[in-house]
């Protein structure tokens, strides 16, 4: 009996050590970012080739966020204002189309519904790369582009989120939208009464992935947004764009960008390993 | 309150995605007509997938009729919504809403579909309640109830709408068996109290013999026959309202007919006395209870004794035919012992061997009360 309780606490030990050097790889280069950004160009690579950088923060956060500042062409802080406006629409509209999307799907029979979703699911195969001249004609011909509904619209109904939302929405039993129909509720009540509020935590996990999604999205904002309106990875970009590359601004900019992944992560974390594990046990 | 009337009532699905389903369609229900009095309390049984339930679901809206006429009253409701046919339906899950409170749930439908103040829900909401006795319950959620609590607040969610019909789907088969009978008694005494027309559907034949006021049994999307459960059982229709009525089941052999003679390939003979039948070959059936075990005979094969407590059940073969009789705690034949069977006319039953139609029910007379409270 001793024995095998020491054999299973040797396993744990095993297994978390496992885990934390797993967790140290993948959280290093955000800690470098960090570090870096805290530090003065000359001293991010002072270690040379083959050396360690350095991995203590410095105090040079603040001047480097003012030097960030100062550069009109980058206009960071603009762009982190456009990003958060962008993202936060953007996820609360797509939320409202991939689950409308999505309770259509699991819920409701309709002729073509198999083939309308292996159209949507399909859609996910096509790069964004590809999509971006026809994408680009439509909403400059619609008068959209440079603004922020440029980069909100072509995605608001998120293929990825729609099947989501359709997998979630199968596990609310039919008697439940039944006993609400037998209640008097029309089918938008249905939605919008039983059903949304029985799948919060699959709508926070949904809106965690579409939030990082909009938040990372590049390509696209590159092309329809002008100064002024850029996002951040654009304005990270243009950081760049010059002769000499400022390091510090970049690890600046960088670390800052974060952030709001991190509070939005932080808020929905519980919602968002319930809603991802959902359905995968059967109760 | 309302009658229901079912007027030639067919539900079938398309099936053209299936393979082997002859007309591309299952029917699921096929040309029911049956009236439904108002306040009765009347119980759809058959074994899974007879059509009880999609009757069910086509009286409350949820499947739409292709064929025949629904009508409450004299109100056809055919192309009606659910919400707007006046009914409240209690489901085999409860289909609580697993976000809102005991209230909310209660009042769900209030709050939706009537005109009534927020004060005067509160107080319907209260009296059902009470009279569910669930009224310590109402600010919990229903993940927080036991199975029986749900039940009740599922139930007192179809009450407080006062509707004119209620619709119970296998309410109590999620229930363990305690508790199942304790509900039993409270939902025919609800039904008593409050006198709402109610169809209640089961698969559980006892359940259906202790609660309706008739019986409706349906097999293969046909309903076989309707009645009340003493006349379902003293008289079926057909073999299978014979065979699915009675717990244990009805014993049956085939048996030819040679003048009054009926003959059994094992060996069995019985001399008709007052009945005549023109048939060839029957089926004979006679329940368990009214086959009597005689000691020294030889006729049966005794397999398995299982002693009830007040009753014993004898399971055993009469040829290839297995057989039970239900007896006296005092007789308990041994596994592998041959005994006699012997049995009355009055309690046999006859069907024709080709269509199972009934020849012969029970004639024999229901003892008069022995005592009286």
């Amino acid at each position: 009996m001793h024995e095998k309780l020491e054999k299973e606490a040797l396993w744990q030990f095993g297994g978390y050590g496992f885990l934390i050097a797993v967790t140290m790889v993948m959280m290093f280069p955000i800690y470098w970012v960090v570090v870096a950004s805290t530090l003065p160009q000359s001293a991010i690579f002072a270690g040379g080739a083959g050396e360690l950088p350095r991995l203590i923060p410095g105090s040079n956060f603040l001047a480097n966020a003012e030097a960030l500042a100062a550069r009109p062409e980058v206009d960071f802080y603009r762009s982190m204002l456009n990003s958060l406006v962008i993202a936060v629409v953007y996820t609360g509209l797509a939320l409202l189309f991939c689950s409308m999307g999505g309770f259509a799907l699991a819920k409701y029979d309709f002729k073509y519904k198999r083939t309308l979703f292996m159209g949507i699911l399909g859609t996910l195969l096509l790069p964004t790369n590809l999509l971006v001249i026809p994408l680009f004609l439509l909403v400059s011909n619609m008068g959209l582009s440079n603004s922020y509904w440029a980069v909100i619209l072509p995605w608001a109904a998120y293929p990825l989120g729609i099947f989501f939302m359709k997998q979630a929405m199968q596990s609310i039993p039919d008697s439940l939208l039944e006993a609400a129909r037998m209640d008097g509720a029309s089918e938008f009540q249905l939605y919008y009464r039983v059903v949304l509020p029985s799948m919060k935590s699959s709508l926070a996990a949904l809106a965690v992935i579409l939030f990082l999604f909009q938040w990372n999205l590049f390509l696209w904002p590159l092309v329809v947004l002008r100064e002024g309106k850029y996002t951040i990875p654009v304005a990270i970009s243009k950081i760049m764009s010059n002769d000499m590359i400022a390091y510090d601004q970049l690890m600046v900019a960088s670390a800052m960008a974060i952030v709001p992944m991190f509070v939005v992560f932080i808020l929905l974390q519980r919602h968002f390993v319930n809603g991802i594990l959902g359905g995968a046990v059967k109760e | 309150m309302t009658a229901i009337t079912l007027d030639g009532l067919t539900k079938s699905y398309d099936a053209t995605d299936m393979d082997d389903i002859p007309d591309n369609e299952i029917v699921a229900v096929e040309d029911v007509d049956l009236d439904i009095e108002d306040g009765e309390f009347l119980v759809f049984v058959g074994p899974s997938g007879c059509g009880k339930s999609t009757t069910l679901r086509c009286i409350a809206g949820l499947e739409d009729a292709t064929g025949g006429e629904i009508r409450f009253g004299e109100r056809v409701v055919n192309d009606l919504r659910p919400r707007d046919r006046d009914v409240a339906m209690v489901f085999q899950n409860y289909a609580l809403y697993p976000h809102m409170t005991v209230r909310k749930n209660i009042s769900f439908g209030l709050r939706l579909s009537s005109t009534l103040t927020t004060p005067e829900i509160d107080s319907r909401v209260t009296d059902v309640a009470e009279m569910m006795g669930i009224e310590d319950l109402l600010s919990k959620t229903p993940d927080e109830l036991s199975g029986g609590q749900q039940q009740r607040v599922a139930l007192g969610r179809s009450i407080v709408r006062e509707p004119g019909i209620f619709l119970m789907d296998e309410p109590l088969s999620n229930l363990d068996a305690k508790l199942r009978a304790e509900m039993r008694t409270e939902i025919q005494e609800l039904q008593n109290d409050l006198g709402v027309t109610t169809v209640y559907v089961t698969h559980d034949q006892t359940e259906a013999m202790a609660m309706g006021d008739r019986i409706a049994v349906l097999n293969d999307g046909l309903l076989q026959q309707v009645a009340p459960p003493e006349e379902l059982y003293r008289s079926p229709a057909n073999e299978f309202v014979a065979g699915f009525i009675g717990s244990p089941s009805i014993n049956f052999f085939d048996v030819s007919v040679d003048g009054q003679t009926l003959t059994d390939p094992s060996g069995f003979s019985y001399e008709l006395e007052a009945h005549s039948v023109e048939d060839d070959t029957v089926r004979l059936g006679i329940r368990p209870e009214d086959l009597t075990i005689e000691e020294g005979g030889d006729d049966m094969t005794v397999t398995v004794v299982e002693k009830m407590g007040n009753e014993n059940f004898i399971y055993g073969t009469v040829g290839d035919t297995e057989v039970v009789a239900r007896t006296e705690v005092t007789v308990r034949p041994e596994p592998g012992q041959r005994v006699g069977l012997s049995f009355a006319e009055s309690a046999m039953y006859l069907f024709e061997s080709e269509t199972g139609a009934a020849i012969k029910t029970k004639t024999d007379e229901i003892e008069p009360q022995a005592a009286q409270f």
